[in-house]
């Protein structure tokens, strides 16, 4: 525990008692990982981390923890474990909604609601691109030339990965926009098959 | 009787063998078989009845009802064959004659034989299960001279060759017709079948097969309808006169199948002389006939009636499309009644009201109406035409008929809601400008809506009546409190209440100082007595009436708008006046100031003021002066310009905007209450529900009620279930 706590303050800012955006790239650096790499928003899901960019003394000891991790070596070793974890099916609903309600601003009482067209681009990249990289990429094109949504909300999110998920690409043969679909993925496939004819 | 003793009195048996001569059977025979024939022979007057009976009876009793019974079939079967010759070897015309009295004998015959074994008819014959005497008659008949070889055919190919003969136009015997179908039917209807119905049933088909093909070849659809149904009633009257009436049935079927059935389309379809042609020429007879003649054949009136309605639907498209239609709303609706009431006219005339065409007729105005986005404008401006110069000396029961004609169009309307802004709008320039023709008829309308759409429908324009019944009584108020102003110029105000009427903004106008400093009075008084209300002046809604003197002395009353008059009366102060200082002085916004003034510079018998230069257009430096030359024949001069019109392009996005935003909370309405009730629901419901609930007031698009039911997952009113992704949860 001592030693978890070290290594806490080895990156901590001084003066606010959390690991702020610099110490978090420090950190980066040190385990050679890139800081925009989806694996430090794993770290920051299995921490079950509040803040975007911020990391406090509760939350790392809890993921160094589960990490079984005590130092920056030992951590490092266990990303790979990590990324399986959150891959697994069971876990990967989870974790791709954490990542939308982390990247949400705000405190307690105005908390937003929507994430911004270009944030969710390089959101959507990061957390689902690995696994459905044509789907991810589509939708990225069609979010940034369509004009009807300027943000997307959770249920939107949440309704793409299902997409992904339950409906053949590109075919789209069973998609069926008189079901609960939400309608920016009605709009979406409509773009997509005039693209095709 | 009683228990008395028996004593001398004893029956017994014969006691000797009753012995019947063998002979006797014989003997008795021959006398019967001698009758028989002499019966034939029309000889029976010298017969004695009561003799045969009894020796007939004799014979039964003594158990030689078997040589009775194969006698008489014996004898009367050698007769029929006579008989069958005599009738085989008649010529031509007296076959049938010679037939039909050999029957008259035989069953004349036959009733006496038959009185004279009745015994036997009723003893032996049903203990021995024999065909009974008359039936064995017919029996015999049937089998010896209607079934032999050389009458059969011979008599079926008479009868049929009479009846075609008929049909061609000669006369026949039908007396003797009916005698010999009679003989027929009596025969069994077997017979009657197997050896007539059977052959006339196909060769009417044939030969009304080859008539309908000839008349639709040179006959247009009413000549040829009006053929067929002469055959058809020609082929009851014939059934009536000399068949079974149970051939009635199959020979109609023939006969429609054949002329009708048959050619239902090319008749329907017909160049020139069509349904389409009836319809457009009101041709109510012909189109009686064929509702007539086609309900008779299966889908006959679904032929009709998809034939209407696809012209109906063709015609009323183009009528709601025309552009030319579309530059005059009154026309068009106009043009939209009278349809109907053709329509009606015809349904009502020709096709004896029936619901189904009744029903099509509906369907297809729906149809068109809506095609055209306008639709629910022009009639609300129909309606204000009328409610303002079209119904004025039109009695009472004629104002009804009218406004239930418009309420009838009003039902097909979809978009209910856009009829409801622009009758709004309408109705508050009808009011404000005093305008309407007839109270009652204004209200009787409101009734009218009311009771077909709710109490909800009408209760902001009842609360426009209400407020000029209230304006009127505060503006007796403001007169008595203030007596000293029955001098000058006399306000009328009235007053609005915001939520009722439509919204307009309102606009800056500086009012000639008379008028402002009255209207501040005014404001004083009002809100004096309703504290914690708050009042705008709608410059851009009111008009006035002024009295003015010309160059050369012409008085005239001039009724104006509220704008008009704050330029009018800048005059009272200057000779000339630029368009710059105009709008200086009235602070009225340009369009609109530049409007006013066309309409006081611009146009024949209303140019009170006159324009340097004379152009159409207002330019900033253009100068304007009273018309000292202004002419008018009438003393009283309208010039304002607050009269409800088709609006104008930008207009009319405006308005549909505003309607499609006030749908955004109605559909929001409908979902919450929905779900809140139902507490879960699948998707499809859901928007089936909504679509229910509003449709009274509009149809609304599957799309947005798809964004409301999104914003509401947003705000937290509805979530996805997590399993069914298709369901929705209400959250309290």
């Amino acid at each position: 525990m001592e030693r978890i706590d070290n290594v806490f303050y080895s990156y901590a800012n001084k003066s606010s008692g959390l690991i702020d955006p610099e110490g978090i790239e420090a950190l980066c650096s040190d385990l050679e990982v890139d800081h925009t790499d989806v694996r430090i928003l794993m770290l920051a899901w299995k921490m079950k981390s509040e803040k975007q960019g911020y990391f406090t003394l509760e939350e790392w000891r809890r993921g160094l923890k589960a990490l079984r991790a005590d130092n920056v070596h030992k951590l490092k070793k266990a990303l790979p474990e990590l990324e399986k974890e959150v891959k697994r099916p069971t876990n990967f609903v989870d974790f791709y909604s954490y990542a939308f309600q982390y990247c949400l601003t705000g405190n307690e009482k105005e908390k937003q609601k929507s994430i911004d067209i270009e944030s969710i681009c390089q959101l959507l990249d990061l957390a689902l691109g690995f696994q459905f990289r044509s789907q991810v990429d589509y939708f990225i094109d069609y979010l940034k030339i369509q004009s009807d949504y300027k943000v997307i909300n959770l249920d939107q999110w949440m309704g793409f990965y299902r997409f992904c998920n339950e409906i053949n690409f590109p075919g789209l043969s069973n998609y069926d926009p008189e079901l609960a679909w939400p309608l920016i993925l009605d709009n979406f496939v409509e773009w997509l098959r005039e693209k095709q004819t | 009787m009683s228990n008395q003793k028996k004593r001398n009195f004893q029956i017994e048996a014969f006691k000797h063998r009753v012995v019947v001569d063998p002979k006797y059977a014989d003997k008795t025979w021959k006398v019967l078989e001698h009758a028989i024939h002499e019966i034939y022979n029309h000889n029976a007057s010298g017969l004695s009845f009561e003799e045969l009976y009894r020796n007939a009876y004799n014979m039964v009793l003594h158990k030689f009802g078997e040589k009775l019974y194969s006698g008489l079939v014996s004898t009367m079967t050698s007769h029929l064959k006579e008989i069958s010759k005599s009738i085989e070897a008649a010529q031509g015309e007296s076959f049938l004659e010679e037939l039909n009295r050999k029957w008259n004998d035989h069953n004349k015959a036959l009733q006496m034989i038959r009185d004279i074994l009745m015994y036997m008819d009723r003893t032996y014959i049903p203990s021995n299960h024999k065909t009974p005497v008359h039936e064995l008659g017919l029996n015999l008949w049937r089998d010896n001279i209607i079934h032999s070889s050389k009458i059969q055919s011979r008599l079926l190919n008479t009868l049929l060759e009479l009846v075609h003969r008929e049909r061609t136009g000669e006369v026949i015997d039908r007396g003797l017709m009916r005698n010999i179908i009679k003989m027929l039917m009596d025969l069994g209807s077997a017979v009657y079948q197997e050896d007539f119905e059977k052959h006339f049933l196909e060769v009417s088909a044939e030969f009304y097969k080859v008539e309908s093909q000839k008349f639709i070849e040179c006959c247009d659809c009413g000549e040829y309808l009006k053929k067929a149904e002469k055959r058809l009633n020609e082929e009851i009257e014939r059934v009536t006169h000399y068949l079974d009436a149970k051939s009635e049935i199959k020979i109609t079927s023939v006969v429609e199948k054949e002329m009708i059935a048959n050619h239902m389309p090319r008749l329907v379809h017909m160049e020139n002389s069509g349904l389409v042609n009836m319809l457009l020429d009101d041709k109510y007879e012909d189109l009686g006939r064929m509702y007539n003649l086609f309900r008779r054949v299966p889908n006959g009136l679904l032929t009709i009636r998809e034939v209407m309605t696809s012209h109906l639907r063709e015609t009323g498209k183009q009528l709601v499309t025309d552009p030319e239609r579309l530059k005059d709303p009154v026309e068009f609706v106009q043009r939209l009644l009278d349809e109907k009431d053709k329509y009606d006219s015809i349904i009502n005339k020709a096709f004896s009201n029936d619901k189904t065409f009744q029903n099509a007729l509906t369907n297809s105005f729906e149809y068109f109406i809506n095609l055209n986005a306008r639709s629910p404008e022009f009639i609300s401006l129909f309606v204000d035409d009328k409610l303002r110069k079209g119904l004025k000396g039109v009695s009472e029961e004629d104002v009804e008929i009218i406004l239930d004609k418009v309420m009838m169009l009003f039902r097909y309307l979809q978009e209910k809601d856009v009829f409801e802004k622009y009758y709004k709008q309408h109705l508050a320039k009808r009011l404000l400008s005093g305008k309407t023709v007839s109270d009652d008829a204004e209200r009787s309308l409101i009734v009218k809506l009311k009771t077909e759409c709710g109490y909800q429908f009408t209760s902001k324009l009842e609360g426009m009546f209400t407020d000029m019944k209230t304006s009127q009584d505060t503006m007796q108020g403001f007169y008595a409190s203030h007596p000293e102003l029955g001098e000058g110029p006399t306000l009328v105000v009235q007053v609005l209440t915001t939520g009722s009427w439509p919204t307009q903004p309102s606009s800056t106008c500086n009012l000639p100082s008379e008028m402002s400093a009255l209207c501040e009075k005014f404001r004083s008084y009002y809100l004096g007595t309703h504290t914690g209300r708050r009042l705008s002046w709608q410059t851009n809604m009111g008009n006035a009436d002024m009295k003015a003197t010309f160059g050369k002395g012409q008085k005239h009353e001039l009724n104006v708008s509220t704008y008009q008059m704050c330029v009018l009366m800048l005059f009272n102060n200057a000779e000339r006046l630029s368009y710059k200082e105009i709008e200086q002085a009235t602070e009225i916004p340009a369009p609109e100031l530049k409007r006013c003034l066309q309409s006081m510079a611009c146009v024949k018998g209303k140019n009170v003021l006159r324009k340097e230069p004379m152009s159409k257009d207002i330019g900033e430096e253009d100068a304007f002066f009273v018309n000292d030359k202004f002419s008018s024949k009438f003393y009283k001069v309208k010039i304002g310009t607050v009269v409800a019109q088709k609006e104008s392009e930008p207009e009319k996005q405006e308005t549909r905007q505003r309607v499609e935003e006030d749908r955004k909370p109605q559909i929001e309405a409908a979902l919450v209450r929905i779900m809140k009730s139902r507490r879960v629901l699948d998707h499809n419901n859901l928007i089936s529900e909504v679509t229910k609930q509003l449709q009274q007031r509009f149809l609304p698009n599957p799309t947005e009620i798809k964004k409301r039911i999104e914003s509401l997952i947003e705000r937290d009113f509805l979530e996805r279930d997590n399993v069914d992704r298709k369901l929705y949860r209400y959250l309290a």
